[in-house]
């Protein structure tokens, strides 16, 4: 069942063409990889999923919502979507506890004690059940990672998107958080993660797609990325990530 | 010192503290709600209410004080509203004060990461949800120390009031000094606004200390 899909889509910033005609059909269940290099509109696209950013034309529909149209009440379809970000963005001035039961108790209106119940389910899946009072200043930046993931999952969205989740992590903190993520795609979450980490793209995502200046030039499965990419850009792009 | 004139004026400046006292209490409450309102006019994706919320601003800020009073008294008298010298005196306050918080929670507000309000909204908070649960408590705590100096400059604004004759603190000075001696009439009122802005300050300092402390 198809679960996102971009039909022509193009935005702009102000006169900058960031997203150049895209077209993309994500299958819910699916887990997409989306590699390219810096400046190339990964973020950008990711964005547009959830209405962080608006697409300047084309169709956007995600779960049933046309999401650029300005009629679709975006709160009811972003607790649909978690979002995973680069800089985490945990809440620092309310605990870990707090963090993940926010939006269930405000949005979904759920009672406070149902919420909490379910956040330490989410603590204990994502291995720290023992930091549930702590501030997000008191954990390392893996265990905070962690905690956003589980802040994403509490809603029970039926998306999560993640924009380089290891990416400000020390090297040593990667790999907590990318078991967390692998667990969640064999669980069958549908998962649009933009990232540099290729070894997770290679073994997780069902389908790669790469991006270069705000178009889509190669979509395919790991293996055919990996070790057949079709276009001049992908070569190029390969030989700079894999011999570094 | 001579404070002999304690005899005969010790209840005028007891009313007098208590209105200062109360019309600044009422005026801090409404300043806030004020200025908080203001701060999200200009930040706000509405192109009117930043202009609504600029032009406040400005108007505000760049008028003197006293004529914001008068005009709220006199003014409003010539058209046969009559408000009271409490109510105008807090009102006229707060709408002066309102502004310059404004400008000091605007500052907070900005200074919180945007990601804040992108990862809030993106869990389906709505955009005042988003504001009060997770932008303005985090900016309150970046704008207590210069609000703090707001509020003093209100409790010491508060004086105004004795120009439309209205009993606060200073009013009953100026009904001693006919009778006694200047100076020591002056240096009580001085003593007791500190009795108001001392406490104030040790207040907002305690709040930064703690605030700081949770993360
Ligand atoms: N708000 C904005 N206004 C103008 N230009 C922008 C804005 N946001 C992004 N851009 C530009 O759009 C292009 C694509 O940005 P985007 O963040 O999507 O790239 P990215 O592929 O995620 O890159 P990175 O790997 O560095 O995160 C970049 O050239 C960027 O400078
Ligand atoms: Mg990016």
């Amino acid at each position: 069942m198809t679960i996102i899909q971009f039909t022509n889509v193009n935005k702009y910033y102000g006169d900058f063409h960031v997203l150049k005609d895209i077209n993309l059909t994500i299958q819910s269940g699916e887990v997409v990889v989306i590699l390219g290099p810096s400046g190339s509109g990964k973020s950008t696209l990711l964005r547009c999923i959830n209405r962080l950013e608006d697409i300047s034309s084309g169709e956007l529909i995600v779960d049933g919502f046309k999401v650029h149209d300005k009629n679709t009440n975006i709160n009811l379809l972003r607790q649909e979507i978690g979002m995973v970000f680069q800089h985490f963005y945990l809440y620092p001035h309310k605990t870990v506890l707090e963090n993940i039961t926010l939006a269930p108790i405000k949005v979904r209106k759920m009672n406070p004690e149902e919420a909490r119940k379910g956040a330490m389910e989410l603590l204990t899946k994502v291995g720290i059940p023992e930091k549930a009072n702590a501030y997000p200043s008191q954990l390392s930046g893996g265990q905070q990672q962690r905690v956003a993931i589980a802040r994403g999952l509490a809603m029970k969205p039926k998306i999560m998107l993640f924009d380089e989740p290891t990416s400000a992590l020390d090297p040593e903190m990667i790999g907590e958080v990318l078991d967390v993520m692998r667990t969640l795609a064999k669980e069958g979450m549908t998962m649009v993660c933009v990232t540099h980490e290729m070894g997770f793209a290679r073994e997780v995502a069902d389908r790669i797609i790469f991006m270069d200046e705000g178009r889509i030039l190669e979509v395919g499965t790991p293996e055919e990325f990996f070790n057949n990419p079709k276009e001049e850009r992908t070569k190029l792009f390969l030989s700079r990530i894999l011999h570094h | 010192m001579d404070f002999s004139f304690l005899e005969v004026h010790k209840e005028d400046f007891i009313d007098g503290f208590l209105t200062t006292l109360s019309v600044s209490l009422v005026a801090l409450v409404l300043s806030l709600i004020i200025g908080t309102i203001i701060a999200i006019f200009r930040i706000s994706p509405l192109a009117i209410l930043r202009a609504i919320g600029t032009a406040y601003v400005e108007f505000f800020r760049n008028t003197p004080l006293v004529i914001q009073v008068f005009f709220f008294y006199f003014g409003l008298a010539s058209i046969h509203i009559n408000l009271s010298k409490f109510f105008v005196g807090s009102l006229g306050l707060a709408i002066y004060t309102g502004s310059f918080m404004a400008e000091a929670i605007r500052a907070g507000i900005q200074a919180v990461p945007k990601g804040q309000m992108e990862a809030a909204r993106s869990s389906g908070l709505s955009y005042v949800q988003a504001m009060w649960h997770v932008i303005l408590p985090q900016a309150f705590k970046l704008i207590i120390p210069p609000l703090g100096n707001q509020f003093i400059n209100l409790v010491k604004n508060s004086s105004v009031l004795a120009i439309i004759a209205g009993t606060d603190l200073l009013y009953a000075a100026d009904v001693a000094i006919a009778n006694y001696d200047v100076t020591s009439v002056y240096v009580l009122v001085a003593l007791l606004y500190l009795v108001i802005t001392i406490p104030l300050s040790i207040g907002v300092n305690y709040l930064e200390k703690r605030w700081a402390k949770k993360g």
